[in-house]
């Protein structure tokens, strides 16, 4: 049903090429574009949704009901099916493709190089000071711990039609990498040793112009090419210039996995307990109308959206508790799901055009007394049914409700982890 | 493409730039600066001094915070400061008082914030703009050159253009946009001072940063951004709903020796052998050894609601993983940068109140 509705809006007579890629738009209209028609210079539909008032309003009224009817028939916490797969890049450590059925499309890769670290002598100095030795496997985790920096990981995102410093990529980059640097881990297992660590470049490419917000897709396609990247295991000792094992085979997950019985450990033999393993985050993009909060929304629901928000989560997997006893109960033992960022979205809905009652509209009142033509302040007028863009912020009540379907038992996050789980990352 | 370059900055030329630049697939990743001097790339590392590795006896001591966990550092905020513009304001934190110990070094030990904002418009669109029924809202937030310990560009970067999202997120809610059809309006912001992601003892390894995409000093400069910007947007007669203003919270690990009376208020429980958890207001990133978590609010006090929200960080303990525990930490942050943003409306009102009665002296005065 969300497919037919895409297919609809592609065929708006008024704006035949709203999706297509401005060249090809600019190839279609040759000459007819010297003199600036106001299609030529139309920002994406993105950020300027093409909606009139009365389609805004029918969204807007059929998303405040109770229970609340979504343009594409789902219930306010389902998501649109996807269809993943990774390593398809064969020349990237890592790398993953999502499709939506709306036509959405996502590739990442996810590539790593050596680098020489900077500040060598800080680190040497920081090292001699902190202490002897550090006999125990214990010690060393620990020293380990916060010597990585931000910078060793790199993303961009491409999205096609949009300036590399469109306002868009730039905060989509921001958000990810973020929720990426959050905790500090990731960065902490880039370090080889105190001259040399891997720079992570995660390059993401959208394929089809943003028809709704791409967070979503843009972070599970993330998610699944840092699952699926491996970096090549060390052979070289301590503080050598680093040396790695040409085999394939034996390299290692960046993101440690659970070692089942063939699996090299990534550091070393666990002898001792496991560490809580930390998975990639995912962001997940949540909107608000009225009292109703709405996941995975549509380009219609984004217009209307009173509040838009990117919550990213994380899920860490403590190997070391073992896995409780199988209840009689089919009930799935809770996950460790962390919140890592909040973000508002400016909602595209304040820049839509309002729509005018009968009240105040010349075209209808032209005929009457001047005892109708008082009816011009705000008060006066009848606004139910009139699309009326929001202003103002949103309550903090909200925003904790958000974050308790996202985190709780049982919640969104889960579910989407547990989804993201039945992909095979290699 | 270097034509391009030129006015990439200036708004007004974005539109035919737009339209004009979109035809091209393969533009840079890194735009790079060629129009001016600049200094090698890279190339040259910072000065270590053996004083901040604590060599010799000598060692630089952090600075720490001898404010209580819910006060504010002064505020200095002064509208109308720069004519030519519509609209202007000045904002300046009180570098933290220092503990009154020598030091050793000349180097201040905490940087101030200073921002100083001036408001263009409203102003009508060029004629070759499409229809637009709201105003057109465009923030520019820039680091002068010389605002941190390493040096700025000329050309926005990624943090600071990430920013001037976030500050058009919060602004774009107060404005009533729908009395201005068919124009538009600039608030560009220059950052003389930022805050510092760290302190700089901790620059030569390690130490909290937050994360490139900025770290926590430039949620600092965010929260005084908006308030600048709210400011000065009162000063250029845009009607708003409200006077929206900037707060900040975080979560903080305080040495268990400075922490003696444990606050019911602030207190976040214990972490590891030496050290608590605290939710501080307004914290100085310089001041605190590690950082876990930190929240800014812009926030419509009258109506209690919530333009722009940006959270982040990683609160550690194995308990955290239980909803109702994260759904206190996130609330309590959240709340805490509320209460901040609450205080620092205090100072906008009255700057802005100020400000309103100078001009309406003045005005009396020209009538007689």
């Amino acid at each position: 049903m969300c497919h037919r509705r895409v297919v609809e809006s592609n065929q708006n007579p008024d704006f035949p090429n709203q999706y297509l890629p401005q060249r090809e738009q600019r190839q279609h209209r040759g000459d007819e574009r010297a003199n600036s028609s106001p299609a030529a210079t139309m920002p994406p539909p993105l950020t300027h949704p093409l909606f009139s008032p009365p389609e805004l309003s029918y969204t807007h009224t059929s998303l405040l009901l109770q229970p609340p009817i979504r343009p594409d028939a789902r219930t306010p916490t389902q998501f649109r099916p996807i269809i993943a797969e990774t390593n398809i890049l064969p020349g990237t450590n890592g790398s993953a493709r999502i499709c939506f059925p709306d036509g959405n499309e996502a590739v990442v890769g996810v590539k790593a190089e050596v680098e020489r670290s900077a500040g060598v002598i800080g680190s040497l100095l920081r090292k001699g000071g902190r202490g002897e030795g550090g006999g125990g496997d214990d010690n060393e985790e620990e020293g380990r711990k916060g010597v990585g920096e931000n910078a060793w990981v790199e993303l961009t995102i491409e999205i096609p039609g949009l300036r590399d410093d469109d306002a868009l990529p730039v905060f989509l980059a921001a958000m990810l990498n973020e929720a990426l640097l959050a905790s500090g881990d990731l960065v902490d297992r880039l370090w080889i040793n105190q001259r040399w660590h891997w720079k992570l470049y995660i390059d993401i490419l959208l394929l089809s112009p943003p028809l709704s917000y791409p967070i979503p897709l843009l972070s599970l396609t993330t998610h699944l090419a840092l699952l699926s990247a491996r970096l090549p295991r060390l052979i070289s000792e301590a503080d050598e210039d680093p040396l790695f094992d040409n085999d394939w085979e034996a390299s290692i997950h960046l993101y440690p996995r659970h070692n089942k019985s063939s699996e090299p450990t990534p550091s070393k033999p666990t002898a001792t307990k496991p560490k809580p393993r930390e998975q990639p985050p995912v962001t997940l993009l949540v909107t608000v109308v009225g009292e109703n909060i709405f996941f995975d929304p549509s380009l219609e629901e984004i217009a209307v959206a009173d509040l838009l928000l990117a919550v990213s989560i994380s899920e860490t997997i403590d190997d070391s508790e073992p896995p409780p006893e199988p209840k009689p109960t089919t009930t799935k033992p809770p996950r460790n799901i962390r919140l890592l960022s909040l973000r508002t979205i400016d909602p595209p809905a304040r820049l839509t055009p309002p729509g005018v009652p009968d009240a105040l509209n010349t075209a209808v009142t032209q005929a009457e007394t001047p005892k109708n033509k008082a009816a011009t302040t705000d008060a006066d007028v009848d606004y139910s049914g009139v699309w009326v863009p929001p202003k103002g912020g949103s309550k903090r009540k909200l925003i904790g409700r958000i974050i308790q379907m996202v985190i709780e038992h049982g919640g969104v996050g889960e579910e989407v982890l547990e989804g993201l789980e039945g992909v095979d990352v290699g | 493409m270097s034509m391009n370059r030129k006015n990439l900055d200036s708004e007004d030329t974005k539109w035919e730039l737009q339209e004009f630049v979109s035809g091209w697939y393969e533009i840079p990743a890194a735009m790079t600066d060629r129009r001016r001097i600049n200094g090698p790339p890279g190339g040259s590392s910072p000065v270590i001094f053996a004083s901040s590795l604590g060599i010799g006896g000598r060692s630089v001591k952090r600075p720490s915070r001898i404010r209580p966990p819910d006060e504010l550092r002064k505020i200095f905020l002064k509208t109308g400061l720069t004519p030519l513009a519509s609209g202007s304001a000045y904002l300046e934190l009180s570098p933290s008082a220092n503990t009154g110990e020598t030091c050793d070094s000349l180097a201040p030990s905490s940087s101030a914030l200073k921002l100083t904002c001036a408001v263009h418009g409203p102003r009508p669109l060029p004629r070759s703009a499409p229809f637009t029924p709201q105003i057109q809202l465009s923030t520019h937030i820039k680091f002068a050159s010389f605002a941190a310990r390493q040096r700025r560009g000329y050309i926005r970067d990624a943090s600071e253009r990430d920013l001037a999202v976030h500050l058009e997120t919060a602004l774009r809610g107060v404005i009533i946009g729908n009395r201005w059809p068919k124009s538009s309006v600039e608030v560009v912001i220059t950052v003389l001072e930022g805050e510092e992601d760290r302190w700089w003892g901790d620059e030569t390894g390690g130490g909290t940063t937050g994360g490139s995409a900025g770290g926590w000093g430039m949620m600092n400069v965010l929260a005084g951004c908006i308030t600048v910007a709210s400011a000065a947007i009162a000063d250029a007669g845009i009607d708003c709903l409200d006077l929206v203003s900037g707060g900040v919270a975080a979560i903080v690990k305080t040495p268990q020796s400075q922490h003696e009376a444990p606050d019911r208020d602030t207190d976040m429980g214990e972490i590891g052998k030496n050290g608590r958890l605290q939710l501080v207001i307004d914290p100085a990133p310089s001041e605190h050894q590690e950082i876990y978590a930190a929240c800014v609010v812009g926030y419509l006090s009258t109506r209690d609601e919530i333009t722009e929200l940006w959270l982040k960080g990683n609160i550690p303990g194995t308990t955290s993983f239980s909803t109702p525990m994260q759904m206190a930490e996130v609330g309590g942050l959240l709340d805490k940068a509320v209460e901040a943003a609450v205080a620092v409306r205090l100072v906008l009102g009255e700057a802005v109140r100020e400000a309103a009665e100078l001009k309406a002296g003045q005005n009396r005065n020209n009538k007689e």
